[in-house]
């Protein structure tokens, strides 16, 4: 799988508050959870309404650590964010992805090489990582073998109904 | 081969077969518990996929409603109405309500948790039930509706690392200065998605509360699952909860670890994490923290909702005159019912409504800001939780963590203030 888009970059340790507040837990509609996506990340407030169906968001270190709502993968996957490459990611933000079908690429050294809004492709098989504005590649770790069966599948759900 | 880490025998039992670090496997939930919030999530999509059809096991699914408890605003009334009713349609016995407090500690007193069991949660705290040995692990809720719908899921196991804690603490400094000693020490990155094996003088004297202490902060160091030393009393606590003879969980004396690390705890004092991450860790003393002047204080969440907690902070706010300062809002707030009801037979309500402060209803409280007790704009808490990261209670709200007994002490003065220097 192939994606190319607009670069969002989030700097390190941004926690599950920050992509998706508490506040906003009983919501169970996914299209509401989309207004909500990153809104308490710093410089990022407005993200909703300026994110565009493709873009691609870029994380540092540790991104979504804290809580283990997956109304935090949920709001970025329902505002057409196509695929998050991050330095690393928490265990449950990346488990939840991972349940989701959703493709989450872990790359560490991603952050030195996109600015924000340089156009980029991500190669999720590969894991190969290109930015089209300065021509620099780097590769990532891609999913290991019982991640990728069940992200294939379209996420856990799915996958239990064909295994 | 060598022999096996707590978690290579969890794993290996509840696999049916030997696993080893960084393996993918199935395995057998012995319970799979969701909360008022993530529940209805899990409920909704259940049925979406499943329709009718019953969960493959009704007695290993919990329910425990702590969010918002009782519930203020109606889209959580009708969560937990959406909860409640697929435990009635199904089944599903184990619903403690808005009444009981917070689920991991209801389950553990109620002996739904054992040591050797596998057990997944939509709280990202859930691996603080390590406290007792069993693997528990938050999770998001397509995992739980896979879980109630198989009664299997897929879990990496963790390789392990083993940290010895030396020394012993001398009262004020206890077990919540222990924790964020060694959340200071090992950071977020050396033990990302690793087990942990706690062993030393330190951890063997911890009890079943300082236990849950250290293990409910785990989750900010990216700690998979804590483990501790064989300890007697908890074991006997753990007996006569589950009504039964139950087997203990240790690891094999040639067991293989990823690293070692070692500390001692001996002549510490009272700490806090500073804003705005929990390993920000500071002498309660220091200069810049001393003398910090707070608006309020918490005393109670899952990682200090235990009665020797309320024990603490009541001796440490006597022995500091008795009364809150009249500019601080003290919040106190029991883990569970069980703890509640010994707090009243303790005469522990009295002292702290007499001095002024609040004590709430069993809950999670002003740990998350699903509750009461959100801060507005530059408002300063000290708090017993286990996050102080940005925004949580409200944005621009700043938050210092510590022990009851510094939050006690800060309470009564006003300002943050070391206990041992009362
Ligand atoms: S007190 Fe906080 S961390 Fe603990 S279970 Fe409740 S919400 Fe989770």
């Amino acid at each position: 799988m192939k994606f190319k888009g607009k670069s969002w970059v989030v700097p390190d340790d941004i926690d599950t508050d920050q992509i998706y507040h508490g506040q906003y837990l009983p919501v169970t509609d996914p299209h509401e959870m989309a207004k909500y996506a990153l809104t308490f990340t710093p410089g990022k407030e407005n993200f909703p309404n300026e994110v565009s169906e493709g873009d691609i968001l870029v994380t540092g270190k540790n991104f979504g650590c804290g809580s283990s709502r997956e109304h935090a993968v949920i709001c970025l996957q329902y505002n057409g964010v196509s695929c998050i490459v991050g330095e690393s990611f928490s265990r449950i933000f990346y488990r939840n992805a991972v349940n989701l079908g959703y493709p989450v690429l872990e790359c560490p050294g991603i952050t030195k090489m996109v600015t924000e809004g340089d156009e980029i492709e991500v190669d999720l098989d590969s894991g190969l990582v290109k930015n089209l504005r300065t021509g620099k590649t780097i590769t990532g770790v891609p999913l290991s073998d019982v991640e990728a069966e069940i992200s294939n599948a379209g996420g856990l759900l799915e996958y239990l109904k064909t295994h | 081969m060598p022999g096996k880490t707590i978690a290579e025998k969890i794993f290996s039992r509840a696999a049916g077969r030997d696993v080893f670090p960084l393996e993918r496997v199935w395995l057998d939930v012995d319970l799979a518990v969701v909360r008022d919030f993530g529940g209805p999530n899990v409920v909704l999509e259940y049925d979406k996929q499943f329709g009718n059809t019953c969960p493959a096991h009704p007695d290993k699914i919990a329910m425990t409603f702590d969010y918002q408890a009782p519930a203020k605003v109606t889209k959580v009334a009708e969560n937990q109405r959406i909860c409640r009713e697929f435990a009635a349609q199904h089944g599903i016995k184990s619903v403690y309500d808005v009444q009981y407090g917070i689920g991991q500690h209801v389950l553990l007193e109620r002996g739904r948790v054992l040591p050797g069991e596998v057990i997944v949660g939509t709280d990202s705290h859930m691996n603080l039930l390590g406290a007792v040995n069993a693997f528990a692990t938050g999770c998001g809720t397509t995992d739980l509706t896979a879980a109630w719908k198989t009664g299997k899921l897929w879990f990496k196991c963790p390789p392990t690392f083993k940290v010895i804690v030396n020394g012993s603490l001398s009262s004020p400094t206890g077990a919540k200065d222990l924790t964020l000693f060694l959340m200071n020490k090992i950071g977020t990155d050396i033990a990302n998605y690793r087990a942990v094996e706690f062993y030393g003088e330190a951890i063997d004297n911890l009890d079943l509360a300082g236990r849950l202490t250290l293990a409910s902060h785990m989750t900010e160091l990216n700690i998979k699952i804590p483990f501790f030393s064989h300890s007697p009393s908890v074991h006997s606590w753990l007996e006569e909860r589950a009504g039964r003879k139950i087997e203990p969980i240790e690891a094999d004396a040639d067991a293989a670890y990823e690293g070692v690390l070692e500390y001692t705890v001996e002549g510490l004092r009272p700490v806090v994490a500073a804003p705005h991450y929990p390993t920000n860790v500071l002498p309660a003393g220091a200069e810049g923290v001393v003398g910090q002047k707070i608006n309020s204080g918490f005393i109670g969440s899952c990682s200090n909702g235990r009665i020797e907690d309320f024990r603490e902070g009541a001796e440490i706010l006597k022995k500091a005159g008795g009364k809150v300062h009249p500019d601080v809002r003290l919040i106190v707030t029991p883990s569970t019912k069980e703890v509640a009801i010994q707090m009243l037979h303790e005469g522990l309500y009295d002292i702290y409504m007499e001095a002024g402060a609040m004590v709430t209803n069993p809950g999670c409280s002003l740990c998350t800001i699903g509750h009461h007790g959100v801060l507005p704009k530059g408002d300063v808490l000290i708090s017993t939780s286990n996050r102080n990261f940005e925004g949580k209670l409200g944005r621009g709200g700043i938050i210092y963590l510590g022990s009851p007994a510094v939050v006690a002490a800060s309470s009564a003065k006003g300002v943050i203030t070391d206990p041992s220097t009362l």
